[in-house]
């Protein structure tokens, strides 16, 4: 294996880029483009990299172009940057030691010395808290109005009829939670808590719970079917039935314990 | 001819360093999925006002469309900011970049495969995403890839001091997958539907604010203090935007369902947090504008800075607007209807575009060597990015508030409620109008959106050769 293609193996970079920047390499420092190769291939243990400054820019960072030189190529501070080296032209290239033209300007993206693991653990933690307050402490039952545990006792083909009722994704326009606040008081009783009933948080169509109560399977299967402005589902015979099957037996189940108060409004 | 193409790809990905060609391939298929994504939010929403001329349902196309902007675009493009940003401000390597690679195929495929299983009726039908589990679950480990690639190279830095941008990183990058696996909760036997409401809430707020909006920000706060030159107004501002972001997640799910089966304490809960939005969006907002002060007049020829920072307010106007539905009183009327819908879509496709190009349109030049395609065609993005997701968010925010108000006065009338349609005829009217306003809305912004994909393609296909960056190892740079 050639010393251009260790580096280049070394380095993970193109060949071609590497021979570049050992071009430029060679060119600042008076030494030939193998003696580079060389010593990024290995050949040579390159000497120990000199501390960062804490608040200096670690070395100036240069740019080139891969087809060109453009005339406003200009060096900038890289404080908190991995070192960027120069594979220009030859000719065309700076040397990278020198300062930036200009006055000294200090480096702009400086941080501070902290513990990222310490900020892991944090992130971590706060991640936990947001679950139980966001998400675990919401899922416990209440023993509000109208809230319920128990499961509707659907049939094995109402059952079937749910999960057509998820993969065909009436949830996102049809809720099955009827609150206890006045704008729901036209859809029946309050239902906030049944396990087997797929609430939706959305109501861009009419809410469905205890559908059954009000429309008859056949007025379900024509909507289904793409009644009026309900989009058609095209849904098989035995899925259809189904879908049919699972909104009528909502009318079967029960108000909770309570009254369905109303607030809000 | 294996070995020219391998070449060919490498140059027009930028020839340089293994994480710099990893990042620009993210911003790349982002872009993709950014357009496929926003065909099919359009395309849901022709669908939500004229359902009956649509064969594929709202239903299906809203998930579809949310999977290929949430993880598609969003969640690729700013893993290739990260990716970008991380080596910069850690000065050193990438780590892992090969199973960071296959990560990203992951996400790609995944999201790719999902669309058209949602497509096909196979999905699970929950949103955001619908996908089924046995994608949702090795979606949760690719996700976690860069999240590992992340840690592991902040583990080996060599710069010892963290700029701002690196906590934002490091938290977005390690709470989405956190998110992710927290919702799966859902295929947990036995978990009621109100935890699987809750679920699915809590990953799409989770999403916005834990990771779009933190990682976004942070990607920013980098490209501002690099591209302008100038130091940081304040990093105590910026870790307050930080972890207020951190905790606005908890709101967002329990505002949606307030008034639901959730206990009464959680009412009080996202009144309270659902500020933490506003609060975090307006401290990074107003630290990256005083780190503008006195070079607003130059901001125009910096088309990744104005992005940015159009970004942020739009991510402040949104905040706003949506944590007004956490108070009770306006979520009496907000609640389940199109207004949360209307904060949904612009946060996943205008907000998220305004960001990542404030990264993508920095990073990419510097990566590729290419200069950025057209500063006249970054313009029109960025005005006709704010002009749609302005628009939607007022027109369909109003229609949700319409919708709202319908139903009280329907119940008030003592008749059943044709929810969502309005109780009368004048009323339905309105709210179809507004609709169809938001429409028009958002296909300005879907034309900003191929705006943005258009210079991402071209930059890298036919940009201007300039300067780049390539990443070395310290120790040869130091020789």
């Amino acid at each position: 294996m050639s010393d251009l293609s260790a580096a280049s193996e070394a380095l993970g970079l193109p060949e071609t880029l590497v021979q570049r920047s050992a071009e430029a390499r060679a060119a600042e420092t008076g030494a030939s483009v193998d003696e580079i190769l060389a010593q990024w291939a290995g050949g040579e243990t390159a000497p120990a990299p000199a501390p960062a400054p804490e608040t200096e820019a670690a070395e100036p960072a240069e740019e080139t172009s891969p087809t060109e030189a453009p005339a406003d190529e200009t060096s900038e501070p890289a404080a908190a940057e991995v070192v960027i080296e120069t594979p220009g032209e030859p000719a065309e290239a700076p040397a990278p030691a020198a300062a930036p033209a200009g006055p000294y300007k200090p480096p702009v993206l400086v941080g501070v010395r902290d513990s990222p693991m310490t900020v892991l653990a944090g992130v971590v933690g706060l991640f936990v808290i947001v679950v139980m307050v966001g998400l675990v402490g919401p899922s416990i039952p209440t023993d509000a109005p109208g809230a319920r545990s128990s499961a509707i006792g659907y049939s094995a083909q109402a059952l079937h009829g749910r999960e057509v009722y998820a993969v065909t994704g009436c949830a996102a326009c049809h809720t099955q939670m009827v609150r206890p606040v006045v704008a729901d008081v036209g859809l029946g009783p309050v239902n906030l808590n049944d396990t087997n009933q797929i609430l939706g948080t959305r109501r861009f169509g009419p809410d469905l719970s205890d559908v059954g109560t009000r429309v008859t399977a056949s007025q379900i299967e024509a909507i289904v079917n793409g009644l009026g402005e309900h989009p058609t589902h095209n849904l098989g015979p035995q899925d259809l039935a189904s879908l049919v099957a699972y909104l009528s037996e909502s009318a079967t189940s029960t108000p909770g314990a309570g009254d369905p108060g109303t607030e809000g409004s | 001819m294996a070995d020219t193409r391998t070449a060919d790809i490498r140059t027009l990905l930028g020839g340089g360093s293994a994480e710099d060609r990893l990042a620009v391939t993210h911003f790349l298929v982002g872009a993709v999925f950014l357009i496929v994504g926003g065909t099919l939010q359009l395309l849901s929403l022709i669908a939500l006002r004229f359902a009956y001329l649509f064969p594929i349902s709202y239903g299906r196309l809203d998930p579809a469309a949310n999977l290929s902007l949430m993880i598609g675009f969003a969640t690729i493009s700013l893993v290739g900011g990260v990716y970008y940003v991380l080596p910069r401000l850690t000065g050193t390597r990438l780590a892992m970049t090969r199973l960071a690679g296959l990560g990203l195929l992951g996400m790609a495929g995944l999201t790719g495969l999902g669309v058209v299983t949602i497509f096909l009726g196979l999905g699970d039908g929950g949103l955001p995403l619908g996908l089924p589990w046995w994608l949702d679950v090795p979606l949760a480990g690719a996700l976690f890839v860069p999240a590992l690639a992340t840690i592991t190279t902040i583990r080996s830095r060599e710069e010892k001091r963290s700029f701002v941008t690196l906590w934002f990183v490091l938290g977005g990058i390690v709470w989405l997958p956190l998110l992710y696996l927290a919702h799966l909760v859902m295929y947990v036997p036995g978990v009621s539907s109100v935890t699987s409401a809750y679920a699915q809430s809590f990953f799409s707020g989770g999403f916005v604010t834990m990771f779009l909006v933190t990682v976004g920000s942070g990607l920013v706060y980098y490209t501002t203090v690099k591209e302008m030159d100038v130091p940081l107004a304040s990093r105590q501002l910026a870790l307050v935007g930080f972890w207020s972001l951190g905790f606005a997640s908890v709101w967002w799910g329990a505002a949606q369902l307030i008034f639901g089966p959730g206990p009464g304490w959680v009412a009080g809960v996202t009144a309270a947090l659902g500020l933490a939005w506003p609060i975090g969006a307006l401290a990074n907002a107003a630290n990256v504008s005083m780190t503008l002060e006195g070079s607003w007049t130059g901001l125009g020829e910096r088309p990744a800075v104005l992005s940015g920072v159009l970004g942020l307010y739009l991510g402040v106007g949104v905040a706003v607007v949506a944590s007004l539905a956490g108070f009770r009183s306006v979520a009496a009327v907000t609640s389940l209807t199109a207004f949360w819908e209307a904060v949904e879509y612009v946060s996943l496709s205008g907000l998220a575009a305004l960001l990542i190009s404030g990264a993508s349109f920095a990073g990419l030049p510097r990566m590729v060597g290419r200069r950025l395609e057209s500063p006249t065609k970054a313009r029109r993005f960025q005005r006709l990015t704010i002009t749609g997701s302005v628009g939607v968010l007022i027109s369909m925010g109003a229609a949700g508030i319409l919708s709202g108000y319908s139903w009280i006065a329907g119940s008030n009338g003592g008749a059943y409620v044709d929810a969502g349609e309005g109780w009368a005829a004048g009323l339905g009217a309105t709210y179809d109008t507004l609709i169809l306003v938001a429409l028009l809305f958002a296909m300005i912004l879907l034309a900003g959106l191929g705006g943005y994909a258009s210079i991402i393609f071209g930059t890298v296909a036919r940009g201007k050769a300039i300067p780049q960056e390539v990443l070395v190892s310290r120790e040869s740079a130091d020789e």
